[in-house]
């Protein structure tokens, strides 16, 4: 079975990968860019510590092919950051205590940023729901509520 | 693991359809939130691919007053859940697809794919019977439309056969005086349903019931019509006692199966409860509109 | 003492490893790479009980790609297990010779040059089973025909424990009532985010590498020496981040260990990762527990004698599960005076996977009998919950005859809190209640099971020449946040900032040895060390201090801020930094080292010091699906000083979500000894939507033992919220619910017996 180029965008970067169509979202992130802060944790698309963000929307890595996101821009969690700044989420995080282990803590991450630039005035509610998506083991998630929380709220601009 | 597979990318719906017709071995994927999981596990291993993520053609949400709302199968669930005019017309879709998996995996998954893959836990079957949808599927020899509750044939199987896609879901414009209403019972609240019920009413000038539709998930092979508890409330008076007798009667068809979750007696119950409930709900929201 | 104020202790410190975690930076065994690197995989056993007749690798050897595959005869065969003092109960190979004794059990492993070839080379792994009969539940296990399951162990009774003191017959006599009830525990997954994993890499020297995802890298490191015969020096254990361990993660398990046999046939690295399901299937679980508890009490509620008895399915090897039999009868003692007190514990071998230690230690599943049963006895009687527990509860100073002292409590002052909340709450609608529950834990236990020959933790402090800190510590930071605890510990002994800090953590070649991240020890046990380590630093620095400000003798010097100054006089004084400079010239330009230790001495049998605390669970019943919602969970909670305040909160909403999933989520059915749910979708955890607010009153004690006062806090968390939630439904229903999970179905046939039985009252 032939393998295919690839051409897209991660992290603001150009890529061109070479892969079997049945390569996933994930491996060609971790495997092919070593980019390793995107984690896995199952097999059944249920943990979210794969998620990243696909045109700025957030899916999880594990459960699309790479394949599919020809041209397409992908933001991962070293994405985040610029020249060393923060992004707002993350400083959040940090003031909050929203991680422990940290495993899960990329695709939370991922999730709460592209909930953060979709939503507007959002209630506590919409903030769960928001990391439904993604299994925390650690936190209880409730410091990672309050991190979103406080960025919706306009308590962290960008730098 | 999953299986190597050669890699159609169709341009356009009509080399899609084509492509499909000329292969044999070949699966469609485009959200693949249910085809990849059955393709870890190496229940599906086809020879070929073919990708209609990109067909744009298949992705809209329409809406007209007289013919109703017409979605097409690419959409995602995510752009159901956030269309202003869904929210506006048919909430009980945005309900649904509120609770339906994750975000992320609706910002990925479209709703052709779900119907497609014939879950009978899925959430959007029940509730698009309710509102008597139906779905118009097609290959390169021509096109068909159903009635929903007769699209779905047994589990994961529909009245599709090879070469067919899911083209649109259209649902009828709203009634006067209608109503629907979904709830699935699990523990955790996007999760699958163990069991859910879907039911819709439209009520005749007088207050009684003119039509009425209970679509049980997880239920049976197929999302459940349960025609018999629907007969019995038509014309009539709709009250707590007859949603209770309606439920009861949903209890006795349903044909759930146990499993660790829970027990056929204790589905069978809480198929009853929901359906009381969503009657009573869909009921209330007839009575508003 | 109450809480004094201090400059980095309780304040609101960044956890140390937080930018590399929200980055993507901080690097876990999961994400090991090394040049040449070759991937394994493990093939587990089908059956539940059966004998290896042979295994032909032959085929599996020839798939292109495939390096080695090994077996049981490939490995020295040594029976391994923590309990080294106690042999009989180093039972495990962890690749057996002879037998399988649990579906999942490793039988083989594969190294190849990507993970897929390795996966289909499994199934070109043929073993022929001899299959057994095979006995799944403790009572049947303990019975005369049961099959052995373990060679030489009768009855399959694989350990027993005793816990006695006072006249238990005679207390009985005393009490006015004496109720009985037998509850059913359930198991738990410890489910970290991050699965198993291990990356194993032996060299042409004879030295072995291991980055493994552990909760103790000196553990590890012993039990990695005594299975491959190798020095443990030879050996060296890296814990780069580590995704969770919840108690699941101290003992030897097959991905450190096939990794390693594997790697030092072919003189490459080899990396083994659990998938979710295997993580499922095959790592060891919380111990799931048959309790009989019959209590006598007295009309005007004074606790007179319990007497418990339990039985536990131990699986197929010991594991941690000794130490849980001891600490589920002593805690379930706990908070309370007894005058007879007595319990028997049975641990019984199944042919299912094997129960080791979980947040808790068998005293979640203790305080689900006990607090439920207590409120049971209060309703009988009617008395009043928490007057009962306050005129019963552990006071300072009490002694639990021969076993503990408790040289701090703030037990009452947690039940008074959460007295005022509850009813700051009125009335509740119908279907909703509120239920409580008390409990203590220890912080730390006293127990060298491993027979270890150092101290139970140590630590080095480096000061360097521009006045920044090299902390070495041999505690492992899992995600509780020890490494930022040590370093605030350090901050506040020297006079620092938590920046100047760096701590040095996870690798035996540099940190001093410490028994790990286990039993709620760190905090009090590694931060005596730190503390100590850091005290003879200061004194060391201060000696040049004196010397260079020729005070008077009567004052005393000490750093804060940064600051060197007279204690009485705090103006008067030298920047920390130059005072290091001339230290250091002073020296010969040797760096100031401090060296620190902590072994518990003549601290009783279990534990230096316990943490205590009362919770309250506010849940609602849905009356007809059985469907069950929390609404709030709000804790008392006595750690005597807390140290890490972001740490502590986290602790306590993380230890809430864990324990919720026990008490109504997480479930482990096995059907023939297969486990039924190995997966995420079936396997229900928490997530957020469900998730309550939990709040936290902290209660003011001091502990003389703890460094700065400190207890533990995170795990005894865990012990209360079953009992809380299994309250709160019976105060809501009348239902009592003796078995876990409390799930819907459960709860509706708890219902439905009720009305029968209120009806044939009638």
């Amino acid at each position: 079975m032939e393998k295919q180029v690839l051409r897209f965008k991660v992290n603001g970067d150009e890529y061109e990968v070479f892969i079997h169509p049945k390569t996933l979202l994930a491996e060609v992130i971790r495997d092919h860019l070593g980019l390793t802060g995107t984690k896995r944790g199952c097999e059944t698309v249920s943990c979210g510590a794969c998620t990243v963000n696909v045109n700025g929307k957030s899916v999880k890595s594990c459960s699309v092919l790479a394949i599919q996101c020809e041209g397409m821009e992908v933001t991962t969690v070293e994405g985040l950051e610029k020249n060393g700044k923060l992004s707002p989420i993350q400083r959040s995080f940090l003031d909050h205590g929203s991680y422990q282990c940290g495993f899960c803590t990329p695709g939370m991450l991922m999730s709460a940023t592209a909930f953060i630039s979709e939503a507007k005035n959002p209630t506590k509610e919409q903030v769960k729901e928001s990391i439904e998506g993604n299994i925390c083991r650690c936190t209880g998630y409730n410091s990672i509520v309050r991190a979103i929380e406080a960025v919706t709220q306009g308590k962290y601009k960008e730098e | 693991m999953i299986n190597d597979f050669h890699y159609l990318k169709p341009a356009s719906l009509k080399d899609a359809l084509a492509m499909y017709a000329e292969h044999d071995d070949c699966k469609v994927i485009c959200g693949g939130q249910s085809l990849l999981i059955v393709m870890r596990q190496g229940m599906v291993a086809p020879e070929f691919l073919l990708d209609i993520k990109h067909v744009k053609e298949l992705s809209y949400i329409k809406y007209d007053d007289k013919d109703g709302l017409r979605i097409g199968a690419t959409t995602t669930h995510r752009e159901i859940e956030k269309s202003d005019i869904i929210a506006k017309k048919y909430p009980v879709l945005v309900a649904m697809e509120e609770k339906l998996a994750s975000i992320q995996t609706r910002n990925w998954g479209t709703i052709g794919g779900n119907l497609a893959h014939a879950d009978p836990a899925g959430d959007p079957g029940p509730v698009l019977i309710a509102l008597k949808a139906e779905i118009k599927f097609g290959s390169s020899s021509g096109e068909k439309t159903v009635p929903l509750d007769e699209f779905f044939v047994d589990y994961f199987e529909t009245k599709m056969e090879h070469g067919d896609l899911v083209l649109e879901v259209h649902v009828p414009a709203p009634e006067a005086k209608f109503g629907c209403a979904y709830q699935k019972f699990n523990l955790l609240d996007s999760d699958m349903g163990i069991v859910a019920a879907a039911a819709s009413v439209a009520l005749n000038a007088d207050g009684t019931c003119k039509e009425a539709r209970i679509v049980l998930g997880n239920a049976g092979p197929i999302p459940l019509r349960v025609t018999k508890a629907e007969d019995l409330l038509k014309g009539k008076k709709l009250d707590d006692k007859i949603f209770a007798e309606a439920g009861g009667i949903a209890s006795d068809e349903a044909q759930p199966v146990a499993d660790i979750h829970a027990s056929e007696e204790h589905r069978r119950h809480v198929l009853g409860v929901l359906t009381k409930r969503m009657l009573k709900k869909a009921f209330e929201q007839a009575q508003k509109a | 003492m109450s809480h004094a104020k201090y400059s980095v202790i309780n304040t609101h410190v960044h956890n140390i490893d937080g930018v590399a975690k929200v980055t993507g930076r901080a690097t876990y065994t999961f994400d090991v790479n090394l040049p040449g690197m070759l991937h394994g995989k493990i093939l587990r056993s089908p059956h539940p009980h059966a004998k290896i007749l042979s295994i032909d690798t032959t085929r599996a050897l020839e798939l292109p790609g495939v390096k080695i595959v090994v077996t049981g005869k490939d490995t020295l065969g040594i029976k391994q297990g923590i309990w080294r003092r106690y042999e009989e109960l180093c039972d495990e190979q962890v690749l057996p010779l002879e037998k399988v004794r649990y579906i999942g059990e490793p039988v083989a492993a594969v190294a190849a040059i990507t993970e897929e070839i390795a996966e289909a080379a499994l199934d070109l792994i043929d073993v022929e089973y001899e299959v057994l009969p095979a006995v799944y539940e403790p009572l049947e296990a303990i019975k005369k025909e049961a099959p052995t399951i373990h060679e030489g162990v009768e009855r399959n009774v694989n350990v027993t424990r005793h816990i006695e003191w006072g006249d238990v017959d005679e207390a009985f006599e005393e009490a006015d009532y004496i109720r009985e009830d037998w509850f059913k525990c359930s198991g738990q997954a410890h489910m970290c985010m991050e699965t198993r994993a291990a990356v194993s890499s032996f060299t042409p020297e004879g030295k072995l590498t291991c980055w493994a995802s552990t909760q103790s890298a000196y553990y590890t490191q012993g039990l990695l020496a005594g299975v491959l015969g190798l020095r443990e020096g030879d050996v060296r254990v890296l814990a780069p981040y580590v995704g969770g361990g919840f108690g699941g993660k101290f003992e030897l398990d097959a991905a450190m260990f096939c990794s390693a046999v594997m790697s030092m046939k072919l003189f490459k690295p080899v990396k083994v990762v659990f998938s979710r399901e295997e993580d499922f299937i095959a790592s060891k679980r919380r111990t799931p527990m048959f309790y009989y508890v019959r209590t006598g009490i007295k009309k005007d509620g004074t606790f007179c004698a319990r007497e418990s008895r339990m039985f536990s399915n131990g699986g197929a090897y010991t594991g941690m599960g000794a130490t849980a039999l001891y600490l589920s009868g002593f805690f379930h003692s706990f908070p309370y005076k007894w005058r007879g007190y007595r319990y028997d514990g049975y641990r019984v071998y199944t042919n299912t996977l094997p129960s080791t230690s979980m947040r808790g230690f068998g005293a979640p599943q203790a305080m689900f009998c006990s607090e439920q049963q207590i409120d049971w006895i209060c309703a009988d009687l009617g008395l009043d919950p928490f007057e009962v527990r306050r005129k019963n509860g552990h006071t300072e100073g009490y002694e639990v005859p021969g076993q503990a002292f408790i040289a701090s409590c703030g037990l009452e002052q947690c039940i008074n809190e959460i007295e005022k909340w509850v009813k700051s709450k009125g009335k509740l609608p119908a279907n909703r209640g509120i239920g409580i529950s008390s409990c203590g834990f220890m912080s730390g236990g006293i127990f060298n099971w491993f027979d270890s020959p150092y101290s139970f933790s140590s630590a080095v402090v480096t000061i360097n020449v521009d006045g920044t800190v090299e902390l070495h510590v041999g505690c492992q930071d899992i995600g509780q946040g020890s490494n930022t605890t040590m370093a605030i510990i350090a901050a506040e002994t020297l006079g620092v900032k938590v920046e100047d800090i760096r701590v040095h953590s996870g690798d035996t070649a540099h940190c001093p040895a410490d028994l790990g991240a286990w039993g709620s020890r760190q905090t009090l046990m590694a931060g005596n060390a730190v503390k100590m380590a850091c005290e003879d630093a200061k004194k060391q620095l201060l000696e040049f201090a004196y010397a260079e400000m020729g005070i008077n003798i009567v004052y005393d010097l000490d750093i804060k801020d940064r600051w060197v100054h007279i204690v009485a006089r705090p103006e008067r004084g030298l920047k920390y930094e130059e005072l290091v400079k001339k230290a250091l010239r002073a020296k010969d330009g040797q760096r100031i080292m401090g060296r620190g230790y902590y072994t518990p001495h003549r601290k009783g049998m279990i534990s230096p010091a316990y943490s205590y605390m009362m919770q309250a669970v506010d849940a609602e019943v849905d009356p007809e699906t059985g469907k069950i919602k929390i609404h709030e969970v709000m804790t008392a909670h006595d750690c005597g000083q807390p140290i890490n305040q972001l740490g502590l909160i986290g602790q306590l909403e993380g230890a809430a979500s864990m324990a919720l999933g026990y008490a109504y989520l997480e479930d482990m059915p096995m059907e023939d000894g297969k486990l039924m749910n190995p997966n995420l979708v079936d396997y229900k955890v928490i997530k957020a939507p469900e998730m309550p607010e939990a709040g936290i009153i902290e209660i003011d004690t001091y502990e003389p033992e703890g460094p700065y006062g400190a207890k533990e806090a995170g795990e005894g968390l865990t012990n209360p919220t079953a009992a809380a939630l299994g309250n709160a439904i019976y105060h809501a229903m009348g239902i009592q619910m003796k078995e876990l999970p409390i799930t819907p179905e459960r709860v509706l046939k708890a219902l439905r017996e009720k009305k029968e039985q209120e009806a044939q009252k009638k």
